[in-house]
């Protein structure tokens, strides 16, 4: 009768199913597209944007890394921003207008001043948007903590992460290159066809070109790297 | 010297085993006719098929799904070593499925999401378009110009009003898991790592025999392969809990049956020095054999767990060839029919009680049980029938001579016993042994839990609950039936229950719960919010002032009041739908049902509050109701064994006599209220499988003190067959004991200590030699 017992499973399948056994089950589900809205919803964006305000460090190739260095250079830049939607259905550009400050240790703050003024702040500890009140963290963004560590990382030199996510191919020479970055993962790729970002000492300009057929061209104006971060700047970067 | 009778008598039980031998090949004809699903061992307290199907519903991910962590410091290596785990477990062939990236079929959440802008917009949003359509519009301008949240799956031109990003931000976040943009990994960060998930869908279920192993086997070859470049991997999966069971029950079964084996054959050789006397394992095949043979004859199949608590009767059965080996010390010369002729009542009595105390198990609510009274009182038929027909021919002129040393032995303990009776006389020491029963049962906790049946390693529930911490996914075993006449009756209802559940989420006793209503408002709701987009022209001015044509947003909002309202199977049908699909169970015979699924639960008894006075709602908590079932079975269990007295006692009227018989059973019972005090000065808990160990304890040790009470060659004669007996039969179930699972090593506890105060209470069965045996003697 023994021989019989090799294969014999007590206790098969009935797991501590008060425990955690069960992850496996409901996470069948919420792995799925849901998950994905929110993350392109609240990290996409801003990710690209800052990523590409200082390109991070682009390793593999000689132009890159020069690129790389040359931007990662000024501690503090400030400069005016006009931001152009272009959407299929419209004839004019949805544009908007406003000044930006990013400063390396800190993080960035995006001054939106016309049709409508707003300010936003990207930092280690997310996004925040000032209100009557003064700052306010943005419900569910403070959770994305890996966009603000990528971002900060990119911040800092650290390249780990755009040249995963993206192809890159560098033109021109160093007071005028252009950069273009093509989605690698099939998810981008649903949504962006490409990026280009053009630029001299500090990035010109970014233009998103999604699948849509819609596209975003922001120019960076006026760009200085000379000036220090002024008291309210600081005083916005510590709150 | 040979009767007739015990002639033909071999021959006739040559001819019934080779019918049994023939229907067990016929019965194995496609394999092992073996079970392990451990449900099916569990009483079925599901009355209702629905909530079966529910449950059915609930679990069947969990026994063919397992979620895998893969962790290194650095994301990049994590979800490298995730893609080459994945791409070898695809090759496998073992898995329908594995994943360890996002596959989103964007075009077709975007037309789900148009398609539901009414239905699918959250209380909140809803809320506000409906009282603050001014304020609705100016988020709406402000996030045309957001570069931080402007991003959405739909266009502008499409979704003017920015119903469908709403929709996207409003779904229930889960979890601390993110989506990996570039490489479309899921991953979590945790413990100073990247933690990429990987999940595998097995072809098979964690009840098949084989596949559990060889999911365990490639789990393990991962691991040392994802160590080699520093990674760790984190598993959890009811297939793994399967495997170790396997594993664990292969084990054990070596052990105990192996251990038995041994023990019981070197006992033998050491009483009787002669290598014909293993012929007694005989008895034992057979009646594995039998037990086999019945149990799938009537169950169909055989639980593995039947064979490793039925391999425990190696003991019982070898029993009836010792009833007349033991003879030998006192039979001179020993020959083999005269000496069974003589123990036969005794054997027959004993086989009858045997199988009276087992087939009481076969009453209570347990299919385990069952299986196992069958099992074992067909077993013990076979073992009796060859030990009575076939035996004595094989050992016909055998030259028993056994050793002097166990007669010496118990010859000893006898004395010990006088000695003992003379410094305190029995009414004392019952006083005495009354006291350390009522002490010990002061002492003695009672505790059941469906968990003791599983033995699961705690490398596996540790592992499982890291992943919960990381990933933050808690999901719980009970859920909520919701069951309603119609679909719009059943979101209401679910839209009450929720409105409850949302109250504990905010009071930290519940993380999380999925309900149909989150994904689908009820019809009354999508018709209001299509009233308030009527009003919307009055508020909109600001989108006209940035730039957006009034011809589009009129456009928008007539395609907008077009849209049907959007039923439960519609709303299910995309993909944003997919971690609501399985809630749905559809029509049934009188309406609709549904379920809502919870996580991170702290209370369980909260979540019965909140459907006490929800009508058509109704929690399911199937663990909670195993475990009541248990604590009401352990009463009825307690009657059953007193009915078993009963019953035996009767049985033992006709040789003994009334007073003699209430004095046989008197002894098993005080027995096992002894072993019942000595759990609790051990501090071991009562459950219920203490209970059945001491339910067949009983029956055993009423052997024992038929064997004292009969006196067949002496005191210390019968004493030493005792002795044997007892200890054959300890060898098989004192090593359950040693069974890691719970439940399994709880009854092998009781039965040995049952074992233990039955020997010791066996010579106050009495002396006097009565007719019956008597007779026996003379003939």
């Amino acid at each position: 009768m023994i021989f019989c017992l090799r294969r014999s499973p007590v206790g098969a399948g009935l797991s501590d199913r008060r425990t955690a056994a069960m992850v496996v089950n409901d996470n069948a589900g919420h792995l799925t597209p849901r998950g994905a809205l929110r993350l392109f919803a609240s990290k996409l964006a801003p990710a690209v944007l800052c990523v590409l305000l200082s390109i991070p460090g682009l390793a593999n190739a000689f132009d890159l890394q020069q690129l790389s260095d040359q931007l990662a250079k000024p501690d503090v830049i400030h400069g005016n921003f006009i931001q152009e939607k272009h959407l299929r259905a419209l004839p004019q550009p949805l544009t908007s207008k406003g000044a930006f400050v990013l400063a390396k240790n800190h993080g960035l703050l995006w001054l939106l001043k016309t049709p409508l003024q707003q300010d936003y702040r990207i930092t280690a500890k997310g996004i925040a948007r000032r209100d009557a009140n003064g700052w306010q963290t943005l419900p569910g963004k403070s959770a994305g903590a890996e966009q603000n560590r990528l971002f900060l990382a990119v911040l800092q030199g650290d390249s780990s992460g755009l040249q995963r996510d993206f192809e890159l191919s560098l033109s021109g020479e160093a007071q005028n290159w252009k950069l273009t970055l093509t989605p690698r993962s099939l998810l981008l790729k649903q949504v962006f066809n490409q990026i280009n970002i053009t630029g001299g000492e500090l990035v010109h300009s970014i233009e998103l070109l999604e699948t849509q057929g819609d596209s975003t061209l922001l120019r960076m104006q006026d760009s200085t790297s000379g000036q220090p971060l002024s008291d309210a700047e600081q005083h916005d970067f510590a709150e | 010297m040979t009767l007739p009778s015990e002639r033909t008598l071999p021959r006739l039980f040559l001819i019934l085993l080779l019918a049994v031998l023939a229907l067990a090949g016929w019965q194995w004809r496609d394999g092992a006719p073996l079970s392990a699903n451990l449900m099916e061992l569990v009483p079925g307290t599901a009355p209702d098929a629905l909530e079966l199907r529910a449950e059915q519903r609930m679990q069947e991910p969990l026994n063919r799904e397992m979620l895998v962590l893969v962790g290194h410091k650095d994301r990049q290596q994590a979800v490298a070593m995730a893609q080459k785990l994945g791409e070898q477990w695809q090759a496998s062939g073992l898995f329908e499925k594995v994943q360890w990236t996002l596959q989103a079929d964007l075009p077709a959440l975007r037309t789900q999401l148009l398609q539901g802008r009414l239905a699918m917009l959250s209380a909140t949003d809803r809320q506000q378009l409906i009282e603050h359509p001014d304020a609705f519009i100016q988020q709406r301008v402000q996030a045309l110009f957001d570069p931080f949240t402007g991003f959405s799956l739909v266009p502008s031109q499409d979704d003017w009003l920015g119903l469908t990003g709403r929709i996207q931000n409003s779904q229930p976040q889960h979890g601390s898991v993110q989506l990996d943009i570039g490489s479309g990994a899921l991953v979590a960060d945790a413990d100073g790592k990247s933690w990429v998930l990987l999940r595998a869908r097995t072809t098979g279920n964690a009840f098949d025999m084989n596949l559990p192993l060889q999911v365990a086997d490639l789990l393990k070859h991962s691991r040392e392969e994802a160590a080699q470049s520093d990674v760790q991997l984190l598993a959890a999966s009811g297939l793994l809990y399967a495997a170790a069971g396997q594993q664990q029950a292969t084990r054990e079964m070596t052990w105990v049956g192996g251990g038995a084996t041994v023990g019981i054959l070197l006992l033998l050789l050491l009483a009787f020095r002669r290598w014909r006397v293993l012929l007694a394992f005989v008895p034992v095949l057979v009646g594995m054999l039998f037990g086999a043979v019945a149990c799938v004859a009537l169950f169909g199949h055989m639980h593995v767990m039947t064979l490793v608590l039925g391999s425990s009767l190696i003991g019982v059965a070898v029993d009836y060839p010792l009833h007349y080996l033991s003879k030998s010390w006192s039979l001179k010369p020993w020959h083999s029919w005269p000496a069974l002729r003589l123990t036969l009542p005794g054997l027959t009595l004993s086989l009858i009680t045997s199988c009276i105390g087992y087939l009481a198990l076969a009453w209570t609510p347990f299919p385990a049980l069952t299986q196992i009274a069958v099992f074992s009182a067909a077993g013990l038929l076979g073992a009796y029938l060859s030990a009575v027909c076939l035996l004595p021919a094989l050992l016909k002129g055998a030259d028993l001579r056994p050793a002097q040393w166990p007669l010496r032995v118990s010859e000893y303990l006898l004395d010990r016993r006088e000695a003992l009776l003379r410094i305190a006389r029995t009414p004392v020491l019952l006083a005495l042994l009354i006291a350390f029963c009522v002490g010990g049962l002061l002492q003695l906790d009672s505790k059941n839990d469906i968990r003791q049946w599983v033995g699961a390693p705690q490398q596996l529930t540790d592992e499982a609950q890291t992943i919960a911490r990381i990933t933050g996914y808690q999901p719980t075993s009970q859920f909520f039936l919701v069951r309603a006449a119609n679909q719009q009756a059943l979101l209401e209802r679910q839209t009450a229950l929720s409105e409850r559940l949302d109250q504990l989420v905010n009071l930290d006793k519940l993380q999380g719960y999925l309900s149909l209503n989150q994904l689908v408002s009820q019809p009354h709701e999508q018709h209001k919010v299509r009233e308030a987009l009527n009003k919307l022209p009055q508020f909109w001015q600001p989108l006209l002032d940035v730039g957006v044509p009034l011809e589009a947003l009129k456009t928008e909002l007539a395609t907008l009041q077009a849209l049907p309202v959007e039923d439960i199977d519609s709303a299910l049908a995309g993909p944003l739908a997919e971690p609501w699909r399985t809630l749905w169970l559809g029509p049934t015979e009188d309406g609709v049902a549904a379920m809502v699924s919870l996580q991170g639960l702290n209370n369980p008894a909260l979540l019965r509050v909140q459907a006490r006075d929800l009508p058509g709602v109704e929690l399911v908590d199937r663990l909670g109701e195993l475990n009541n079932v248990f604590a009401q079975t352990q009463i009825s269990a307690a009657e059953l064994k007193l009915a078993s007295c009963v019953l035996i006692v009767l049985v033992l009227i006709l040789p003994f006599g009334l007073g003699g018989a209430l004095r046989i059973v008197s002894l098993p019972l005080l027995a096992a209220l002894c072993s019942l005090a000595s759990l609790g000065w051990l501090g071991q808990p009562l459950t219920l499988f203490s209970l059945f160990g001491l339910l067949l304890v009983t029956a055993i040790s009423v052997d024992y003190a038929i064997l004292m009470r009969e006196q067949v060659g002496g005191a210390a004669v019968s004493l030493l067959g005792t002795l044997l007996a007892a200890l054959t039969t300890w060898l098989s179930f004192g090593l359950l004991a040693v069974s890691s699972t719970p439940a399994v090593s709880n009854f092998g506890l009781s039965v040995s200590l049952g074992l233990a105060f039955s020997f010791l209470l066996a010579p106050w069965a009495g002396r006097q030699v009565h007719a019956t045996s008597v007779a026996e003697s003379a003939a």
